[in-house]
Order: C-alpha cells, then structure tokens, then sequence
C-alpha cells in the first residue's frame, strides 16, 4: 500500500508537468560540434584510395576481384549489345518508313530562304576598284559557281522546258526526273562571258541570288517570283539603280517543283543576278534583297534569311 | 536556449560545415567572453551582477517587498499590473541570424555552388561572344540568367521551408506550455508559466522545471538539479534556510530553468524572464551543438557523389573537347551543360519535402519528432530500450484478479472495459463488493457522469482508484452507495498497521447492527480474521482454509500483482448501538477476530497494443529491452505479457527451478531469457554487462536506477546497435541523450526529459514508437527511390552532351529543357514516391547497417545511370533521330555535322534529300529536337516512376493504384509537358516548339522496355536471393 501511495504521488507530479516548456535544456549547448567527417587527413584518404584501387589481400581493384570484374562487363557487354541491337532496330523500321526521294514533313523548311553569291566569310562584299587584288576573290567565287550554269553543260544535260509553267512531272516517285536548263548567257552582263569581272573592275559588281531547294514547293503559286532591292535602314539615295537578269528579276515557274537529289539529279537552282550599277562609293550601304510573291515571308524577325537577304556593299576607289 | 536552431523540421541538406562556421564563431567569440573560462569566470560575472538580497530577508520583508501574502498570494488584478510592466516571464529569443544572412546560406550551400559556376560561365562566354559579335551570344545570357534563377528560386524554397519548420515547432511549443501552480486570490491556480509576476507564491514538485527564480518559503525534502547553471550533476538539497552569502551558493533560492529532481516546496517569484539569472547569462540562450545524423550524413554523401560525378564527368569532356580542337568557349559551354544535366536541381527540395511530410504523419499518429532526421535514426534502431509503466503498460492500477470461494477469478484489464465477465451470483462476491465499495476513500471528481468510467479522473491513491473503478464498473453508482451506508469512523492507512479500516451504518433499515469493513496486506488481515467466507456462510479459519489462502496469494504474487486483503465484521447491535461513539484513537471496537471474505490482485496491466509492437519489433530485428523499476517479479510477469520474454524462454533461475539445481551449475546459454536486478547491475563490470546483453535475447532490467539506464545505454552501443530508449523522469535525461535516438513521454514525461529527447511520444504508448520506426525505414526507403527515379534522368540528360561533342551532331536537348525537366515534369512525381507504402517486408527486415547500408550505394547509382539510365537516352536518341529522319536529315547526315549547323553564316545547309535550310530553320529543327527529346525523356520517366514504387516486388503485388500520389504526379508531368510543348512553344527563349501528336509515342516501346526489364530484375531478385544478380543488382 504504501509503494501505491508513493508511487501514486510520483504519477502525479509527472503528470502536472506534461508540458514542454519553450525554454530548452541548457545543458544541450554544452556539446561540442561534432567533429566533422572530413576531419580525416588527406593521407587517411590517400591510403584508403590506394586500398580501393588496388587491395592486395584481397585481390580487389576498384572493390571487384577479376572474377567480378569479368562477369559485371561480360552483363554490360550483353546488355548494351542488347540495347544497341534494340536502337538500330527501332531506327531501321523508321527508316524504312521513310521514302528515299521525299521527306515526309517539309513545314520546317518552307517558305524558303535566301542566299547569295559570292560568299566569302560573310555578307559584306567590299572592294577597291583601283586594288584588284581586293575583288578578285568574288570574281573567282563567282566564277567557280557559274561552272555549273554553263550553256554547253547545261544544254549537255538538262532539257529546254516551257517557261512560264511548273514543269511538273508524274510518274512514280523513283523515275529519274529532268531538269530545266538555266543557261549562264541568260545573266547577261552579270553572266561573265562579257564581262569576266562581273562589274567588279568598275564598280558595278554583279550578286547573284538563290531562293533555297524545297521539294516539291511551288514558289508563287502560278506568278513567278520576283525580286527587289532596297537600301536597308540609311539613306536611300545610296542606292541609285539595280539591273536585274534575267526578265526583271524573277525566278521562271518552268524551274519548279524540284524532286529531291536523288531522283532531280541535274537540277539547277535558278538564279537572279543583281548588277548594282549605280552604288555610292565610299560608303557602307547595306542592301535587303527580298523575294516578293505569294506564299513568300520575308519579314520575320528571327529569320533574316526567309525570303530575303541583307548583305552590305562598300566600293572604294 | 529559447531557440532551438530554426531547422527542427527542415534537414541539414547541404552538410556543407563552412556554412555552418560563420554562425558558430559568432557564437563561440561569445562564448570565449563566458563559456571560454567558462564556469569561473561565469560565476564572478554573476556575483558581480547579482544584487540580490532577497535570501537574506525573513518571509514576512518578502512579503512587504513583493507586497504579497503568502496565505493569499497576489490578486489577479496587481498580477495584470505587474505582467503589464515586467512583460511576460519568458526569455526574449536571442538575436537570431539575420534572416539575409539565413538566406545566403541557402544560395551557396549544396548544388548551388556548381550551378552558380555554370550561370558565372555563362556570363563569361556571353561577354566574350558579344564582343567577338556572335549572334547567338543572347542565349548565353540567358542561360546564366535561368541558372541563377533556379538557385535563387530553390534557395527561396528552402528558406520558406525552414521558416515553416520553424513555425511548426513555435505552434507546438505553444500547444504545450509549461504550467505552474500559482497562489493568487487565495486559490492555488495552474497558470501558464510565462504569466508568472514578481511576488507569485509558486508551488513545485519533484520532475517540475522551476518557472522563475524563487525564493523558497517551504520545502519537504526539496532538491535541485542546478547543472543547467552550474554544471554540477550532483542534485542540491533546497530548504528554506538562509545558508550563504551568494545567492548562487544559499539554499533558499531555487533558480529559473533548472529542475526539481524530489520533493516539493513553496516560494516567492522574485525575478521573472530576463531579469532571472539565466536570462543574464545571454549567452546560454544561444547555440546548441549541431550533430549529425544519419539521414544528414547520407545526403552529404550523395551530394558528394553526385557532384564527384558532375565535376569528373565536365571536366574529362573539357579535355576530350579541347583536345578535338574545339574552341575553348564552346568547351566552357559544353561544361556547363555537363553541370547542368548532372545536377539533379530539384532533387534536395524534394528531399525536404518528403521528409516533412513524414513528420507530419508521424505527428498524426503520436510521435512528435524535434529532430526531423530523427525519423530515420529511428529507423535504423536495433535496440529499444524500454521503461516499463506507462509506456508498456498503461499506468493505471488495475484490478486483474480475484479470489473468494477458494478459487480464483480473472477480471478484465483492457482499457475500455464496461462490464467483467467473470462470476457474480456467490453471496461472497455480494460481501466482498461491499467492503470494496465502502473501504475505499477515493472519490470521482464531480461532472464526469458522461465519461466512460476508465477515462475520469479519481482523488486517491492508484490502489483505491483501481478498486473505486472496479467497483464503479459492476455495481453502478458507487458514490450513491456509500451515502447509503454511512460511514461513521475510519482509521486510514499507514505502514504501521498496514491496514485500512471503516465503520458504516448499513443500508439495510431493518438491520442495526454496524458494518466494519477493513482492508490490507493480505498476511496481516488474515492474522486478523478467525472466520471466513465460503459461499455467503462464515466457517471458521482452519490450517486446511488458511493453505488454500497461501495458495492463492502466493500464485497471484507470483503473476507480478499487488494482493489485498478484505475482511469485515457485522457489529453485534446490542455492544455497539446505533448511539455508541467509535474512537478511531483508542480502537474501541474489535479489530481481531474478524471474518475473512476475499482477495484482490492488482496490476499495471500491458497497453493491448505492446504485445502486437514487441511481436512487431521483434520480426523486424529489433531487440526490445524492458529497464524498470519495478519489482522483478512485477517486472517479468508484464515482460512476459507482452512478449518481451517469449512463452518457451527461461530465465537460467527458471531452468534452476525445473531441473531443481543450483543456479550457478546452469548453462546460461541455454537461458534465452534475463532478468537482471539493479543491485547485480551495480556490480558488474562491463565485461559482464557486454556478456548478458550478448547471450541473451531477452532481457529485462528490474529494480533499475535512472543512472544504471545509462549504463545499460552505453552497454548496448558497445554491441554497436542503435539504441533507442525512452524515459519521463529528469534522471533519464543523460540516458536519452547518449542514446541514437531518446523518446519522451509526452504525458508523463518532465520537462527535462523533453528537452534532452529527440522524440515525443504525445500518448506514451510503445506501439508508437513501432509506428515511428517503420515510418522511419519507409522514408529511407522512399527516398532510395525518390533519388533513384531522380538519377535515372540525369543520364538520359548527360549522354546528348557527351553525344553532341564526340559525334558532332546537332544538340539533342538544350539545357534549358533539362531544368524544365529537373524543376518542372519531375519534381511532383518524385514527392509521390514518398507516398509510396511500405513493400511488405518492411519490418521483417533486419534494421539498417548504419556502415554497410547506404542511402545511395553503389548498386542504385550504377543500376539507375548505367541500366534505366542509358535505357531512357536510348529511346529518346531514337526520338529525336525520327525527328530529324521525317524532316529530311537522315541520322548518316547528321554525324559531323556540327559546326556547319551551327553556322549563321550558312543559310543554304542541305538536307539528306537536297532541301536547303536557313540557319533559323535548322534552329527551330533542333528546337523541335530539344521538344521531343523532352518529351521522349517525360514519357520514360513515367514508366521510370512507376518501376520505381518498389524495390524487390512486382509492381503488380504493390498495386498500380493504391498510392494515388503516384497517378497525380503522372498527370502532373504529362500535364507539365503538355503546358510547355503546346502551350509556351512559341516563347523563343525557352526552346519548346509544339510537337507533332505521333513523336509522344516513340518511345513509348522503351518505356515499355524499362517497365519489363525491371520486373525481370524484381523476379530474378526474388527468385534467387544472395545470388550474383541479386548482388548487383538490388539498390
């Protein structure tokens, strides 16, 4: 009984005093930090990396015996083997999917964008007409392009065709398909049979433009496509005058659609030649050459190559 | 002091110590000031500081000085006054960490480092490309502007949470308040402790924290454990005598914050708050040493490894890319990419988050964790060391059996009984009720009448509480019963006599005679009765009926129960008329020859939980250790109750006993079972300790004092386990501070206790800490699989890289859309893994090697990067060469590719069918590229999470469904990409373009793959446990 009343007592005083308080026991500051892990010396670790390289009791290296080692690369082994079986396969059913001659989505590459010849590191063309050491390169570049364009070659390979009209041509889709000439007389001046230096030697420099190779892509929709020349941001007058060839600066409808590399093999991607013969000298013109026609964007803001170009001219004497 | 450092609930994640530094100088100059030459120095500050005087005045110049009476105490009125103007009396919060300060700390720890590096690149390569005029140079500003972001942003997040936790643990400080008895309007009061003014008279008892600085004015037998103060363990005696001059040194003055270890006493509050002694000290009230725990070890670990990886990883394809003549620039950039795909961002707020939710939940189900990291300690417990009242039993006294009519009856002890069961037709039973009912001084508090009868609170001492109860239980209205018979004298209980005695009037009204009804040890009421009671008759005591008694007692001692005695005596009416005076001095009615009716065991009978936890704990490996105070015998009757000492096992005294040999010729190894007295405890060496908790399984410790509990503590780290041990009284707190993990009592547990425990138990209840320690190996085991499914990614994201440099091809993912992964599609599902139910053997399982068993060991990195890793890079590399396949650059174009795509210059690139392509038109290709590998990746990660719910069994025994967590982080990440794909795929700045509807199902077959191949790892790990396979391939 008495061990009841004392102990009664006891379960009491504990139970009056069930809080916790907010104060906390002093007695916890009284601990030190515990030392840290990396209280270990750098030559603690030294050894341990050396053990864990290379064990000699228990001829482990890296914590693998030999017979480990083997049999955890032999599964690697089988297993990317597996893997990569798994990924050619996959990639080998896809492409079997794939026509060989067209691609199936052309969004991403349409409308087409722009570029121009020569290109040499860039899109300012500057020269001193005095200095032909300073042009030469274009011509040479220009020169070395129109290889392709010229009149024996292209009669040679490809066929005269309607102009005015998409030369479209059926059959199924693996038949070789023609291409239309683009004969390099039809630059004209800027053909360099005339003139081998293009302009260059007087100032008046040729440039040629292409609009980019989208398969099956109509550009104009039945309109050809043309092209204009503006300065760019500064003072028009800089600009006097551009002779476009050939036509006015269009690009014939007979030279689309094309049918892909592999089937359109002679294709020849038209060109516009600008002959920029009136140019202020001395300075920095920059020059927007944009295609104008339906279907054509040429003022999208990321894209300063869809359907126009900016290049600089700077002619010095 | 007041202020436990603020990330109770938010983990200390990024175990970076530097971090930790500036904060403990701070600290420590001002501990050199007080804490350098610490107790001496700190003891002249004190006397220099201490005016005090109030020990040296008599009680009555207290009581003119605080103009209080120590009868009446103070009025509630001139207490509001003086609250009014001394303010509450508590500590004022030392100046915390300027908040800006707590901030930059978590934008430099961890991860952030590597990532702020990367934005730092960023920046650097920005400025050099724009000075060398490259177009594309905006992107890199960018880039470094979202890296900086993302740490900023995670940086917030971890600050926010911090600052919740540290709400969380003000609200529970708030819920729980210390209280203290306070005399004011001459009515003694239980006030919280922060109302407490000047001039209070203040009541304290033994396992009470004095609430202010008291002059005391009556003690009985009062000690103080001032070590808080002084640093002295040894507790000090308090009395009411003026003993010293220092106010430190006298006797009468018992100082705030320090502990009433015994005893109790009376005083006058003379300094409240900062003005106590301890207020002064400011530097106590700052700084508590920072330990790290397990979980907080592991995750530095990991942080380790990861970042190992990232660093080695970046800096080899440095080298690799300049030795392939890459321009240093492009290097620097592919190097931040490297960082960038490594560093799973999200992953430590998830952490985080995880294991608050698990606070939470274990707050719900009674374990109140301080310690966040505690949980997982106590997950990895090996040993629990267990008190035995209250914590295994229910600590309410409770009647289990009884014996009259020779035989013995068993009572139900189950803690919401409502009726007993066992027979009640004997006369004997009618007898013996009575002098239950009538014998017995407790008394139900008024206005309980609607509370089931074992929830109210009684007045009295256990023993009669437990008869009251029982009584109250078969007979209904005890209180009604006793007003009908009278009770006319009464001679309480003391040790002398060991008895207890009254005299009623009966409520018979026919009957006249006085009914004296008397209660005891059963040895002295026998020696007292010459009669006794078989079946309503009186027969005379004979050898033969006293045997049978001896009998009885001895087997109902003999289960651990407290046996009383009950005896009574029908007055004869014509000694004592109704008019006959009873002095209870002189004894002048018989108290001998009385007629002896029946016995009544007691016991502390087992919470009916525990038998289920200890059965639970013993399956999971856990070694249950009972330490009490109690009697062995009480001790091992209730051990073998609930399990803690199996049915088959024997004790080596046990054994003695059956094959009737001297205990010393048993062989103790065959005993699985010990019950070790405290006074053998004392001396043993620890040899010998080290020996008996090796050898035997069972163990129970009786008549153990709180200091040995330590020892045994000591004892049991020495075997290398974990310990656990629970404790309530002040004495326990180095106990619980020693152990891996110390439990409070919530209910009976002192203050002290609390403070040093890194848990509390808000029911007391053993099958609690059960519950903790399973939710404590699911968290380390959900966040196995949180950081596995968060890993897994990190590859899938690295190998465009490493791809991109050696191959040349255009850039598959972009690291923007790797932080939109890490940040965005990823973060949900992997809170839901901590969701994840247990796998079912869970607690079968031996608990956690704290050495061995790894967070994230070597099986989980290698099976996550290497294996699912690579399995998810594969299926989106097929993704993405589809992609470029269908928009005409066939996979042989795209090799070696790289510096003409890339070139702006270049604005007629041909395709594999003779297209040509402007510069921006390749970007948004490899855009859509970066879209679809996103989304190859977000698909496969579904599959990853789901594989990832269990670790050994078939999904399909864990069930698809049951963690619905898991389906919203599946809708949330396909709701995610979603979002971003179609509805922000025309913000150029984030590289999301909208994505044909088929390329969300290429690699649909991978994930499928990833999903089969898992549960071929899961069956093989099952079928073949211990094998090659399950060696390396169980994480």
């Amino acid at each position: 009984m008495e061990a009841a009343i004392i102990c009664n007592l006891r379960v009491h005083g504990q139970g009056e005093n069930k809080h916790e308080e907010k104060v906390q026991d002093p007695d916890r500051e009284k601990h030190e930090p515990k030392a840290d892990m990396g209280s270990k010396t750098w030559a603690d670790l030294a050894g341990e990396m050396k053990i864990f390289l290379w064990n000699p009791e228990e001829r482990t290296c890296l914590g693998r015996t030999a017979k480990s080692w083997g049999l955890i690369l032999l599964f690697y082994f089988i297993f990317y083997t597996c893997l990569a079986g798994m990924f050619a396969f996959c990639l080998y059913v896809m492409l079997l999917t794939l026509s060989p001659y067209t691609p199936r989505y052309r969004d991403r590459v349409s409308p087409p964008g722009v570029m121009i010849r020569p290109y040499l590191n860039g899109f300012t063309i500057a020269f001193n007409v005095s200095q032909p050491n300073t042009w030469q390169p274009y011509v040479d570049s220009m020169h070395h392009f129109l290889a392709a364009y010229d009149d024996k070659v292209q009669e040679e390979k490809n066929i005269e065709c309607v102009p005015g009209q998409y030369f479209i041509q059926g059959g199924s889709d693996s038949e070789e398909k023609k291409a239309c000439q683009f004969k390099r007389s039809l630059l004209q001046n800027c053909s360099g049979i005339q003139d081998p230096t293009f302009g260059y030697s007087r100032g008046q420099p040729c440039i040629l433009l292409k609009m980019n190779r989208i398969i099956g892509y109509r550009p104009g929709a039945g309109v050809p496509v043309s092209v204009e020349c503006k300065v760019q941001k500064g003072n028009e007058s800089h600009l006097r005058s551009v002779d476009f060839y050939p036509g006015n600066g269009t690009f014939d409808l007979m030279y689309y659609p094309y049918y892909g590399k592999f089937t359109h093999v002679n294709y020849t991607s038209p060109l516009v030649a600008m002959h920029f013969t009136d140019v202020q000298r001395n300075h920095l013109v920059p020059i927007q050459c944009s295609l104008h026609g339906k279907g054509i964007i040429n003022d999208l803001n990321s894209d300063r190559f869809l359907g126009r170009i900016i290049f600089t001219l700077s002619i010095g004497k | 002091m007041l202020k436990r450092r603020s990330d109770v609930y938010s983990v200390e994640i990024y175990g970076t110590k530097d971090l930790q530094k500036t904060e403990i100088e701070d600290e420590e100059e001002k501990h050199k000031d007080q804490k350098g030459n610490k107790k001496k120095k700190k003891a002249e500050d004190l006397k220099k500081e201490l005016d005090l005087d109030d020990h040296r005045l008599s009680t009555s110049e207290l009581e003119m000085k605080y103009g209080t009476s120590i009868d009446k105490g103070l009025s509630s009125a001139r207490a509001a006054e003086i609250l009014a103007r001394d303010g509450p009396n508590a500590l004022t919060p030392p100046k915390a960490t300027p908040e800006i300060v707590k901030f930059l700390k978590q934008m430099i720890g961890g991860f952030s480092i590597l990532l702020w590096i990367g934005a730092g690149f960023s920046w650097i390569s920005f400025g050099i490309q724009l000075a060398q005029g490259v177009d594309s140079a905006f992107d890199n500003l960018y880039l470094g502007v979202v890296l900086a972001l993302v740490v900023i942003l995670t940086g917030i997040f971890a600050y926010y949470q911090e600052a919740k936790s540290t709400n969380i643990m003000a609200s529970f400080s708030k819920m729980i308040p210390q209280q203290a008895l306070v005399l004011r309007d001459a009515e003694k009061k239980e006030l919280p402790a922060d109302q407490l003014v000047v001039g209070d008279i203040v009541e304290i008892k033994g396992g009470d924290r004095i609430p202010a600085d008291i002059r005391l004015i009556f003690t009985q037998g009062c000690k103080v454990d001032n070590s808080s103060l002084t640093g002295e363990s040894e507790p000090q005696s308090r009395s009411c005598d003026f003993t010293h001059e220092n106010p430190l040194e006298t006797r009468n003055i018992a100082f705030y914050s320090t502990t009433c270890v015994e005893g109790t006493a009376t005083g006058i509050v003379i300094n409240t708050g900062d003005r106590t002694i301890i207020g002064r000290i400011a530097s106590l009230a700052s700084g508590v040493g920072n330990e790290k725990t397990p979980i907080a070890i592991e995750i530095e670990h990991f942080v380790y490894l990861v970042a190992g990886v990232a660093i080695s990883i970046g800096v080899l394809f440095f080298i690799i890319s300049v030795s392939m003549r890459y321009k240093i620039l492009d290097s620097i950039i592919f190097l931040i990419g490297i960082i960038v795909a490594n560093v799973p961002e999200g992953l430590l707020a998830t952490v985080t988050v995880s294991l608050s939710l698990t606070a939470k939940r274990m707050a719900k189900k009674n374990c109140l964790v301080k310690n966040l990291e505690a949980v997982e300690t106590l997950g990895s417990t090996s040993i629990i060391c267990s008190d035995k009242t209250g914590t295994l039993t229910q600590n309410r006294m409770t009647v289990a059996h009884l014996w009259f009519d020779n035989q013995i009856y068993s009572a139900d002890t189950s803690e919401d009984q409502t009726t007993q069961p066992f027979d009640q037709s004997s006369p004997t039973w009618t007898a013996l009720s009575k002098i239950v009912t009538l014998c017995n001084r407790a008394e139900f508090r008024p206005g309980q009448e609607n509370l089931p009868i074992m929830k109210r609170v009684v007045v009295g001492d256990a023993s009669e509480t437990a008869l009251l109860k029982f009584s109250e239980v078969i007979l209904g209205d005890v209180m009604s019963i006793r007003a009908q018979n009278t009770k006319v004298a009464e001679i309480p209980f003391n040790s002398t006599n060991k008895f207890q005695l009254s005299i009623h009037e009966t409520d018979d009204p026919q009957d006249k005679r006085f009914l004296l009804v008397m209660k005891g040890a059963p040895e002295r009421i026998l020696e007292r009765c010459s009669t006794i009671m078989i079946n309503g008759k009186e027969e005379p005591l004979d050898s033969e009926k006293a045997e049978a008694f001896q009998t009885a007692y001895m087997e109902l001692g003999g289960m651990g129960e407290r046996v009383l005695g009950f005896c009574h005596l029908y007055l004869p009416e014509n000694e004592f008329p109704e008019t006959f005076q009873f002095d209870t001095d002189s004894m002048n009615f018989p108290t001998s020859n009385l007629c002896f009716v029946g016995l009544l065991s007691m016991i502390d009978p087992p919470r009916s939980t525990v038998p289920d936890a200890v059965s639970k704990c013993r399956s999971a490996g856990i070694k249950v250790i009972m330490v009490t105070g109690d009697h062995p015998i009480t001790a091992k009757a209730i051990a073998k109750s609930v399990g803690i000492i199996s049915a088959t096992s024997e004790t080596v005294e046990d054994i003695a006993k059956r094959l009737n040999i001297p205990v010393e010729q048993v062989n103790r190894r065959e005993a699985t079972a010990a019950v070790v007295n405290g006074m053998e405890l004392k001396d043993m060496s620890s040899e010998q300790l080290d020996a008996i908790l090796r050898e035997h399984a069972e163990i129970v410790f009786a008549r153990t004092s709180p200091q040995q509990k330590l020892i045994i503590v000591e004892g049991c780290q020495r075997q290398g386990a974990v310990v656990a041990v629970t404790g309530d009284g002040v004495n326990d707190s180095p106990a619980l501070k020693k152990a891996d993990i110390g439990i409070a009592m919530g209910i009976a547990g002192s203050d002290a206790a609390k403070n040093a425990a890194d848990m509390v138990l808000l029911d007391d209840n053993f099958a609690s800490i059960v519950t903790g320690v399973e939710e404590g190996r699911l968290i380390f085991d959900n966040l196995k699989k949180t950081i596995a499914y968060t890993l897994t990614k990190n590859i899938a994201e690295l190998c465009p890289f490493l791809i991109y440099i050696i191959a040349s091809i255009p850039m598959p993912i972009g690291t923007i859309t790797i932080l939109f992964i890490d940040l965005g599609t990823d973060i949900i599902p992997s809170v839901a893994l901590a969701y994840e139910k247990a796998e079912s053997d869970i607690m079968n399982r031996r608990p956690r090697n704290k050495r061995r068993d790894r967070l994230v060991n070597q099986q989980l990195a290698v099976y996550s990067y290497l294996q699912i890793g690579i399995m998810q890079s594969v299926g989106a590399f097929v993704t993405y060469f589809t992609v470029y396949a269908e928009q005409g650059f066939l996979p042989s174009t795209l090799l070696g590719v790289r510096v003409n795509w890339e070139n702006n210059a270049i604005n007629d690139f041909e395709d594999s069918y003779g297209q040509q392509w402007t510069h921006y038109q390749r970007m948004y290709l490899q855009w859509t590229g970066y879209t679809a590998f996103f989304v190859s990746i977000t698909i496969q990660q579904v599959a990853d999470l789901i594989i990832r719910k269990t670790r050994r069994n078939s999904i399909f025994r864990q069930g698809l469904f049951r963690n619905k967590v898991i389906w919203v982080g599946i809708f949330s990440q396909i709701g995610i990409a979603l979002i971003l794909t179609y509805g922000l795929g025309h913000v150029t700045a984030l590289n999301f373009t909208p994505l044909r509807f088929q390329y969300w199902f290429v690699a649909v077959p991978f994930a499928i793959l990833i999903w089969v191949y898992d549960e071929i790892r899961k069956l093989l790990i099952r079928r073949h446990p211990g094998s090659w396979w399950d060696k390396n391939m169980y994480y």
